[in-house]
């Protein structure tokens, strides 16, 4: 038998931005076939204080990926003495991805976050980095089902508005809204396909005018084992004005 | 020559009969008498089990069959034949319940059988069934019924009836006897009483044989219970079926 | 490419309070290339019952006269109509009878039971492997697409209007994203009272 330099570890991605928000969740479940590897294994991760990345794929790939991003982010903050903007962090992924055009990271990426005008932006790219900005993006082994709901939720699409002079605007969605279906997203993946479940980590990223009214009602209602915000100063929230990023853990069926 | 009318199956009499059924018909005429009677909650058929000698195992004997759970049948005339039919018929019954998952309505069934029988009428090297049968099924869209069919392959319904060898004083007793409104229990006593005129000997559990179909008062034939999509339909418990007496509950019948 | 894919077209079929509906696309396609926008893979059983015949169109076409012809000869033979239960049980033995040389076709049944108006849905595999869903089932090209959607947006006990609206949206952002399917659609929405047949309009790409 020959060496086969890829797997596929299931799972599922997905992000929506806000006005003045960015959620960027994925499930923790990494598998191999139908052997579940890990039950809580994170394909989400916060780069600083105005993005966070997650990629979904073959994990080794995606884990070598994002280390890599993380440290071009270092260099970067050391000689310029600033954090990276979110575009600029995508078109460097894109570059890096394309760099590997003929031995591809077998990695769908998304990156979210909070771009250069406040707004939550996202970002989503093809495993050799042609990407694209857009309000909302799927990847994964759920693509298919969570991609036409996004649509229908957040795209509005074959819908027509209460007030058709006064259209909803896709991405003013409030963040309780966005929440719920990205709750509902997982948990209805989780229900049909077998590659998504486990637990659902979902990264808030924040700009410094959000409301946080319903991350606090969900900190207030939740359990310890529920909720776990990232262990960073930004988090509090009664903290300075500024960009902080939270994390929500929500468990999801296991079988 | 008028007679060899009568041995090609093919060939109708110049007069428009077929011979060989009327012969057949002869041959239930003889057979032991059975009969049938429909209840307000369920049906009843019974026959005589007449013995060819004390030395045979009475046991073995079968006389009153189960087509499928909702439907049995007995018959006059020749045994061996019936065999064949009450098997044709099972195997029906189970093409039947392979397809739909659930077992033909009576009325089906019957028509099943009289085709089998009418077949036999006309196909080349065969006989005509010498028997004569009554069906009693149960099925949700007509209730109980109670069908008699012929070696012509003829057939049809009734309330009450009896073939074979006392046929003509059985059915006066059983007019004047029935009603619409009697109950099971009361139509197996018709019917033993029925069968006691010009039985032959004496009539035991194990010289009648009887077989019955119990509709449940609380049994809604439009809302069964558990009639729930899924692959249990085919005959849920409670549902009337049909079954065969024991010894013990005919010797209770006739000893009241 | 699998021959389930040769002509494309969705079908989902839901349950609701006291009603049914069942939807199917209209297209036409031979692989990538679409045909036609007027194809409906939807049919009438009964007064109250409806098979979707979502798959190769040759097969769609056999099917439909075939169930028509079985269905017409139970009616015949039994003087009455046929219950949906047992219609599904007629379509899965219908299948299986073709177990090494398939009709590639996956259908989904959805009736009201005439007795007591009990809704009932079910769906097949191509050789009549029967799935009694208690809310939603669907079948052919679109259908992980509207799975994902059914999920999210069925819940028990919809009103008839309510799960008009549920089982468009399920089938039309589904067959949106699915580029065999789509170009119109055609739903009916089965009450005790009446059936409601309505064409969508939708993306034509």
């Amino acid at each position: 038998m020959s060496f086969s330099p890829y797997t596929q570890n299931g799972g599922t991605i997905l992000a929506i931005a806000g006005k003045d928000f960015c959620v960027v969740a994925g499930d923790t479940r990494q598998s191999e076939g139908f052997s579940i590897q890990s039950r809580y294994e994170t394909k989400v991760w916060r780069l600083n204080e105005k993005a966070t990345i997650a990629a979904n794929g073959f994990a080794a790939d995606c884990k070598q990926l994002v280390k890599r991003v993380k440290w071009r982010l270092e260099t970067y903050k050391h000689a310029h003495n600033r954090e990276m903007p979110l575009k600029s962090i995508a078109r460097m992924v894109q570059t890096m991805l394309y760099g590997k055009r003929f031995f591809p990271f077998y990695s769908y990426v998304i990156i979210g976050g909070i771009d250069d005008d406040g707004t939550g932006a996202v970002y989503g790219f093809d495993p050799v980095g042609s990407y694209e900005r857009e309000t909302c993006r799927a990847a994964g082994a759920a693509q298919s089902l969570l991609q036409p709901f996004l649509d229908n939720q957040i795209y509005f699409r074959n819908q027509q508005p209460a007030d058709p002079t006064n259209p909803p605007i896709p991405g003013t969605l409030p963040l309780d809204n966005v929440l719920a279906i990205v709750t509902d997203s997982f948990t209805g993946a989780t229900e049909r396909h077998i590659e998504v479940g486990d637990a659902l980590e979902m990264y808030v990223v924040t700009n410094s005018n959000c409301d946080l009214g319903a991350l606090q009602q969900i900190t207030q209602s939740a359990t310890k084992t529920d909720l776990e915000q990232v262990a960073r100063e930004e988090a509090e929230f009664n903290g300075p004005k500024s960009c902080k990023t939270f994390k929500l853990l929500r468990q999801l069926k296991k079988d | 020559m008028s007679d060899s009318y009568s041995f090609s199956l093919t060939t109708f009499s110049p007069s428009g009969q077929l011979k060989q059924v009327d012969h057949a018909l002869a041959a239930v005429a003889q057979g032991t008498t059975s009969l049938g009677v429909k209840a307000s909650n369920g049906v009843v058929i019974a026959t005589e089990k007449k013995q060819p000698s004390p030395l045979v195992d009475d046991s073995m004997l079968e006389k009153v069959a189960l087509i499928c759970p909702t439907i049995g049948c007995v018959y006059s005339g020749m045994g061996p034949d019936f065999r064949q039919l009450v098997t044709a018929a099972r195997k029906s019954a189970q093409a039947y319940w392979k397809m739909f998952n659930e077992y033909p309505p009576t009325r089906v069934m019957v028509g099943e059988i009289a085709s089998i029988m009418q077949g036999a009428t006309q196909k080349g090297g065969m006989r005509p069934y010498g028997c004569s049968l009554l069906v009693a099924g149960y099925d949700k869209t007509r209730g109980s019924s109670l069908y008699q069919v012929d070696p012509s392959g003829s057939y049809w319904a009734w309330k009450a009836s009896a073939m074979g060898k006392n046929m003509v004083n059985a059915k006066t007793f059983l007019e004047k006897r029935y009603n619409e409104d009697i109950s099971l229990e009361d139509a197996i006593h018709t019917s033993l009483l029925t069968l006691k005129e010009g039985f032959e000997g004496q009539m035991t559990e194990k010289t009648v044989d009887i077989g019955i179909i119990h509709i449940p008062s609380e049994w809604d034939t439009k809302n069964p219970p558990e009639a729930l999509a899924g692959d249990k339909a085919g005959h849920l418990p409670g549902m009337p079926a049909f079954r065969k007496l024991s010894e013990e509950e005919i010797k209770d019948h006739l000893t009241l | 490419m699998s021959i389930m894919e040769y002509n494309g077209g969705s079908v989902v079929a839901m349950r609701g309070k006291k009603c049914v509906a069942i939807a199917g696309d209209l297209r036409l396609g031979n692989r990538n290339m679409s045909l036609a926008a007027n194809f409906e893979k939807v049919f009438p059983i009964t007064q109250k019952l409806y098979v979707g015949l979502p798959g190769l169109a040759t097969d769609v076409l056999t099917l439909r006269d075939t169930f028509r012809f079985r269905t017409n000869m139970y009616k015949l033979k039994e003087g009455r109509e046929i219950e949906p239960n047992t219609f599904a049980h007629l379509v899965s033995s219908t299948l299986y009878e073709r177990r090494w040389s398939p009709y590639f076709v996956e259908p989904v049944v959805a009736g009201l039971d005439p007795n007591n108006s009990e809704p009932f849905i079910a769906a097949t595999d191509l050789i009549g492997c029967l799935n009694f869903a208690k809310d939603f089932v669907v079948s052919g090209t679109a259908s992980d697409k509207m799975f994902g959607m059914a999920e999210s947006l069925w819940e028990p006990d919809l009103e008839a209007e309510d799960l008009f609206e549920t089982v468009s949206q399920t089938l039309l952002n589904g067959v949106d994203r699915d580029a065999l399917s789509g170009w119109g659609a055609v739903v009916h929405l089965i009450t005790p009272e009446k059936i409601i047949t309505r064409s969508l309009k939708s993306r034509m790409d």
